[in-house]
This record gives C-alpha cells, sequence and structure tokens, in this order.
C-alpha cells in the first residue's frame, strides 16, 4: 500500500453532530487507478482531502507508505508525494503553459506537455488562451511534473464534453498503469468509474 | 518556480492592478519627496530672509534713565535757583500769570555718549554703525518747504526737519525699505555739509542733485547764520514717514537727510550734537545672539541705555516660514499615515482577490513563507519603479508644492495684515519683504530617507496585510478550490 486511509473519522466544525467520514479504513496500491464514487455530501471530497494532506482526520490517521503523514510536515506530504488536479484546472491566469507545467515540480515541462499531447505552439500561450480540455491536460501535465507517486483527481472531467473526458480518462489510466502512479479520481461520472480499475462506493463505507 | 520569478511575471503581466499600485506608489514617493524638500525650502528661504533683511542693535537713550539724570542735575542747581548743570538749564520767568520756571535740556544732556558708541562698534562681530541725530528743526533758506495751504500755520515754527546720519543707508527708514534713493547717492561718513531731499521737494522747488540749499535757525531767521548743504540725492518713500509731531515742519516731504554733523550746525548749536539712535550692523546673521551678548558685555553705562533688536522683521519672516515648516513636516506625517492605509487597504484587496491562486500554490506544496515572501516581491518590484520613476518628476513637483505653500503663507500674512489693519498701529515703518522665488532642491540624503521610507512603509503595509494568508489554515483556502 502506498497511501492507506487507517480508521479514518472526520467532521466538520460548525457540524458536530454530524460524521462526514466514519470509520473508514481502505488501501491505495501504485499503479492502480481509483474511482471514488457517491452522491454529494458522501465524503468523498472530504476523503479526497484528508489523502492529500490538505486536511486532519478527526479520528485516525493517513498513512503514507506506511507512515502517518500527520508525524511530517503536511506541506512537505503534498510537494513530495501528492499530485492534484481540480475540476476547474486551477491554473495561474498569468503564467504561460510551460510555466504553470513547471510550478509542479522540477521536471522539464516540454516533454510531459508533448505527452500530453499539447503542441509546441501553446507552451508560450497564456493558459486562459487554450480549451477547456487542453487546460485539464496541462493541470495534468503539472501534476506529473513533480515525483509524486499518488494523483489525486477531483471531478476532472467534470467541465469537460465527452470526447475530451475520454481523453482525460484515457490520461489518467496510462498515468496509473504505465508510470506505476496510484491514481485517485473523485467523480459522479459512472462511465469513469467503469473504467477505473477500482471502484469504490462512499456508501460501501 | 521561485518566488522571485512568479512575482516579476505577476508584475508584468497584469499591467492594471500593478499600474495602479505603481500610481498610489508614486503618489505617496512624491508627497514624501515634496514634504522633504519643502521643509528644506523654508530652511533655505529662511535663511536667505535673514541674509537680505539684516540684522542689527538699536542703542536709544534709556527714558527712565534721563528721568532720574534730571531731577539729580536739578537738584545740583538747587530748588528756586536759576542755572546749568551738566546739559540742564533752570530759569525763572516772569509772565502775565506770575513767575514761572523754565526748565530744558540742551543736546549734550540728551546725546549718546560718542565713546559708548565707538566702544560698542569696536565689538568683534559687528560689521558696521551708524549714528542718527534727533530730528532737527530748522529754517530753510533759498527754497520753500512743502505745506498745506488748508492747515493754520501760526502755532508752527515754519520750517524742515534734518536727520543727520553717519551713514544714511543704515538709516532706520533706508533699512525698513521704506526710503530709497531716486536720484544721486546717499550720505557716507566721509561727507560733510551734504544732504538728500524728498521727490516732492525736489519738485517743487526744481531741486536737483548738485544744487545748495541752505538752512539757519528757526528761532532768528533773520540774523542767525545760514549753513548750505549741497544736495546729492533725492529719495522717495513707499509710504510717508511718521511726523514727530504736528505741523508742516515734520511732515514726511520735509525731512531731509544730512550728514551727521550738519543738524547741529543749522540750528546754531556747533559741536553740540544730538545724537539719538546708534545702529549696529551685525555681520553675519546666525551669529546674531553671540553678536549681541558681546556688545551687552562690553563696559559702559548701560543705565543710560535701551540695547534693542532689529530683528522684527526677521522674527516675523522666520515665524512665517516655521508655519510652513510645521506644514511639511504634517505633510511628511500625513502621507507616511495615509500611506500605510491606502498600501494596507490595497494589499488586503489583493491578496483576499488572490486567494485561489495562493490555494493552487499552497496544494502544490508551497509553503506559506514562499507564497508571502512573490506578494513581498511583487510590492518591491513596484515600489522600486515607483521610486525609479519619482527620481526625475520629484523636483519639479517639489519646487510647484513649496511654491504653492510658500505663496499660500505670504497670502495669509497678508490677509492677517489687512484684517489689522485698522486696529494695530506700528511705531515704524513696516518693511515689505517679497518672497520672489523658492528653492525646493532634493538632495540626495531625501531620496535616501525616501527609499527607506517606502521600504518600510511597503513591508509594514504587506506585512500586516499578509497576516491574513499566514494565519488561514490551507483547507481554508482550498476549500474553495477541492
Amino acid at each position: 500500500m502506498i497511501l492507506e486511509a487507517k480508521n479514518v473519522s472526520y467532521f466538520y466544525k460548525s457540524q458536530k453532530d454530524k460524521w462526514i467520514l466514519e470509520n473508514v479504513n481502505y488501501g491505495f496500491e501504485p499503479g492502480k487507478m481509483y474511482a471514488l464514487l457517491g452522491p454529494s455530501g458522501s465524503g468523498k471530497t472530504t476523503l479526497l482531502s484528508l489523502l492529500a494532506g490538505l486536511d486532519i482526520p478527526t479520528k485516525g490517521e493517513i498513512l503514507y507508505d506506511g507512515k502517518p503523514i500527520a508525524a511530517r510536515d503536511l506541506t512537505e506530504h503534498r510537494k513530495h508525494h501528492i499530485s492534484l488536479v481540480f475540476q476547474s484546472y486551477n491554473l495561474i491566469d498569468y503564467l504561460t503553459v510551460a510555466e504553470n507545467v513547471k510550478l509542479g515540480g522540477r521536471k522539464a515541462p516540454e516533454p510531459i506537455l508533448d505527452k500530453m499531447g499539447i503542441g509546441k505552439e501553446y507552451w508560450k500561450r497564456n493558459v486562459l488562451q487554450l480549451s477547456g480540455g487542453q487546460q485539464q491536460r496541462v493541470a495534468i501535465a503539472r501534476a506529473l511534473a513533480s515525483d509524486a507517486n499518488v494523483l489525486l483527481a477531483d471531478e476532472p472531467t467534470g467541465n469537460l464534453d465527452e470526447a475530451t473526458a475520454w481523453d482525460v480518462i484515457d490520461l489518467l489510466k496510462k498515468i496509473a498503469h504505465e508510470e506505476g502512479k496510484c491514481v485517485i479520481v473523485v467523480t459522479h461520472s459512472k462511465e469513469l468509474a467503469d473504467s477505473a480499475d477500482i471502484a469504490i462506493r462512499m456508501d460501501q463505507f | 518556480m521561485n518566488c522571485l520569478q512568479r512575482a516579476w511575471r505577476s508584475v508584468m503581466r497584469k499591467p492594471i492592478k500593478s499600474i495602479l499600485l505603481l500610481l498610489v506608489m508614486i503618489t505617496v514617493c512624491l508627497f514624501l519627496l515634496c514634504g522633504m524638500a519643502c521643509r528644506n525650502a523654508d530652511v533655505q528661504t529662511q535663511d536667505t530672509a535673514r541674509q537680505a533683511i539684516g540684522a542689527g542693535l538699536r542703542l536709544d537713550a534709556n527714558e527712565k534713565n534721563r528721568s532720574k539724570r534730571l531731577t539729580e542735575c536739578s537738584e545740583k542747581i538747587g530748588e528756586g535757583q536759576e542755572g546749568s548743570y551738566g546739559g540742564v538749564h533752570q530759569k525763572k520767568l516772569k509772565t502775565a500769570y506770575g513767575a514761572q520756571w523754565m526748565v530744558w535740556c540742551d543736546n549734550s544732556f540728551d546725546c549718546l555718549q560718542i565713546s559708548d558708541i565707538e566702544k560698542l562698534a569696536d565689538v568683534p562681530g559687528i560689521s558696521d554703525y551708524n549714528i542718527s541725530t534727533c530730528m532737527t528743526a530748522v529754517n530753510p533758506v533759498g527754497f520753500d518747504r512743502i505745506e498745506d495751504p488748508d492747515l493754520d500755520q501760526t502755532s508752527d515754527m515754519g520750517g524742515v526737519v534734518l536727520i543727520g546720519n553717519r551713514k544714511m543707508e543704515l538709516d532706520s527708514n533706508v533699512l525698513s525699505g521704506n526710503v530709497t534713493l531716486k536720484e544721486g547717492r546717499m550720505v557716507t561718513e566721509k561727507d560733510r555739509d551734504v544732504c538728500v531731499i524728498s521727490e516732492q521737494l525736489a519738485d517743487q522747488d526744481h531741486l536737483a542733485v548738485g544744487d545748495q540749499i541752505g538752512f539757519n535757525d528757526y528761532h532768528d531767521p533773520e540774523g542767525s547764520q545760514v549753513r548750505k548743504a549741497a544736495v546729492i540725492g533725492i529719495y522717495q518713500t513707499k509710504q510717508m514717514m511718521s511726523p514727530l509731531m504736528a505741523g508742516d515742519t515734520f511732515r514726511s516731504e520735509n525731512i531731509i537727510f544730512t550728514d551727521l554733523r550738519f543738524p547741529e550746525k543749522a540750528e546754531g548749536s556747533e559741536n553740540d550734537p544730538c545724537y539719538e539712535h546708534a545702529y549696529f550692523q551685525v555681520g553675519d546673521v546666525d551669529g546674531y545672539d553671540a553678536v549681541k551678548a558681546a556688545v551687552s558685555a562690553v563696559d559702559i553705562d548701560w543705565e543710560r541705555y535701551d540695547l534693542i533688536d532689529r530683528n522684527g522683521n526677521m522674527s516675523t519672516m522666520s515665524s512665517n516660514f516655521s508655519d510652513l515648516e510645521k506644514i511639511s513636516a504634517l505633510l511628511i506625517l500625513i502621507t507616511f499615515a495615509a500611506g500605510f492605509i491606502i498600501l494596507f487597504l490595497i494589499f488586503v484587496f489583493w491578496t483576499k482577490n488572490r486567494n485561489y491562486e495562493i490555494g493552487i500554490l499552497l496544494s502544490l506544496g508551497y509553503k506559506k513563507r514562499n507564497v508571502l515572501g512573490q506578494l513581498f516581491a511583487e510590492a518591491f518590484i513596484t515600489a522600486f519603479l515607483a521610486f525609479a520613476i519619482s527620481f526625475p518628476l520629484a523636483p519639479a513637483a517639489s519646487k510647484a508644492a513649496a511654491d504653492h505653500l510658500v505663496s499660500a503663507q505670504v497670502e495669509q500674512e497678508e490677509l492677517e495684515k489687512n484684517m489689522d489693519a485698522d486696529k494695530v498701529a506700528y511705531s515704524t515703518v513696516q518693511s515689505e519683504q517679497t518672497v520672489v522665488g523658492v528653492e525646493a532642491g532634493i538632495t540626495k540624503e531625501m531620496f535616501l530617507i525616501c527609499g527607506a521610507g517606502m521600504v518600510m512603509l511597503t513591508a509594514v503595509s504587506i506585512g500586516t496585510a499578509g497576516i491574513g494568508i499566514l494565519k488561514k489554515n490551507p483547507k481554508d483556502i482550498l476549500s474553495e478550490l477541492v
């Protein structure tokens, strides 16, 4: 297991009587693509933020490589172990395509962009000049620029048309299978869940 | 990509945001420089004004001491006795109303002691000195005085007035700027039997420089000796000189400036001068207080004299420009306070608007201090650009600000003077000093202080605004993104 939720429970401070997650136990392996499914409010995004080290569980712990991430600096966990891809791409608007990718890590952006199918002519353009699908590819390229072994994606196809969404799904699968990364995707999409190696319904916890 | 690289790109690629911040910073920068330049201009103007006006000490007879001496002399002559002592004369007159005592003093009693004047003139720091005689009424010979045809002249002595000067350019009327030469020259210490007449007298009697006019004792216009004086100059006044007493003898146009010893000759009391004032010019006005102390320390009978500061105009000018100094200091303080508030609000708004970007960077594993460092770097890049742009603009802006402040001060002073016009009486003619220009130079020190001030202002503003980022939990920022 590269990433593991162990007896994880969580509630928001403002709603102490309502547990968002209760005693969740699950392990994620490298080289596989996981899909987290479930209705709104089922705790998908919460679990993702706990796995990313953006927050800490009320009870239980998140282990990375068998060690609790809370024992380390969470910023370091985010920087070295986790890559994040968001539904709204979250690219920085005053940087070019290549510069946005550079933000992700030390790897040279060009080969990654090439692999993501972003043509050379786009590399020096402002990201806002790209289409939604291209922007999401740049966001994934930025995630790949780091050496992180885990890629967490929150509704990565939520803002894309069907054809582009499939492209992105294929890309994520490739990253899991070819690069040996653990890809965890939060989604509402049944198609995406079906194409994942493992689909996890949040109500099963 | 480090925070400096990101900061540079953010500044360059978000021009509207950068230009707005840049304009605010340029304004703050210019206001700071203007404030400092005005403070400096203030000092320069003040010093220039002091040098232009000049300063000195006037020696007058002490009135209390005069009364005391008069009583002592009368006692020496003896009560009910006729006689003279120390320049005081007592005489019993028989009148229609019975016997009456007349007491009068001659020039020797009222005259300032020349030995004392010369002692004071030798004090280091006294660059020059003047002696002025009292206004001496004499009879004009060979020319007519100026008279008011509607005035009853029966009680007037029918004369003109002479003021003798060792050096006319140091006469109080000349120093105040009221009397200026229209033609010819002023009386100097080497002149003998010369005079400077008013332009009205010259016009009426068709007198010109080089002409000779005569005077004698008005008590005996027919029998007394006529003393001639050559006209060496014609003066004009900005406003009439205050008459010593009523009557056309003392009217401004009939005042004639002569060499020091001429009035005593004209009134028939040669070798019995009446020196009324002595004026000691201080060479370096900045050393005024030290010179005054040295003069006061000279061993003379100080009970006889009053030593009067003749720097009243200088004080007025100084106090006016001290107001300017206060305004300038206030301008700097207000700029700092307003600059801080404006920049703080801009940066608070700025960081709030950049939550999205801050969230992305935090999610990518960038530390808070790295994010804050980028904001600092952006602010400092803008501050540096603002400072660089202010460099060439500052001298012109400072000059305009200083000119405006000084003219506002002068206007204010003029307004106050006009308001007081019918309420305040001046015993002497007030000088009219006009500010012709203001120097508001920007020095290297000012740039350094302004630079340091801007760095401090920017650092404090963004530091205070950035506390919000440091306090925030990454999840609070990122919850909007995840």
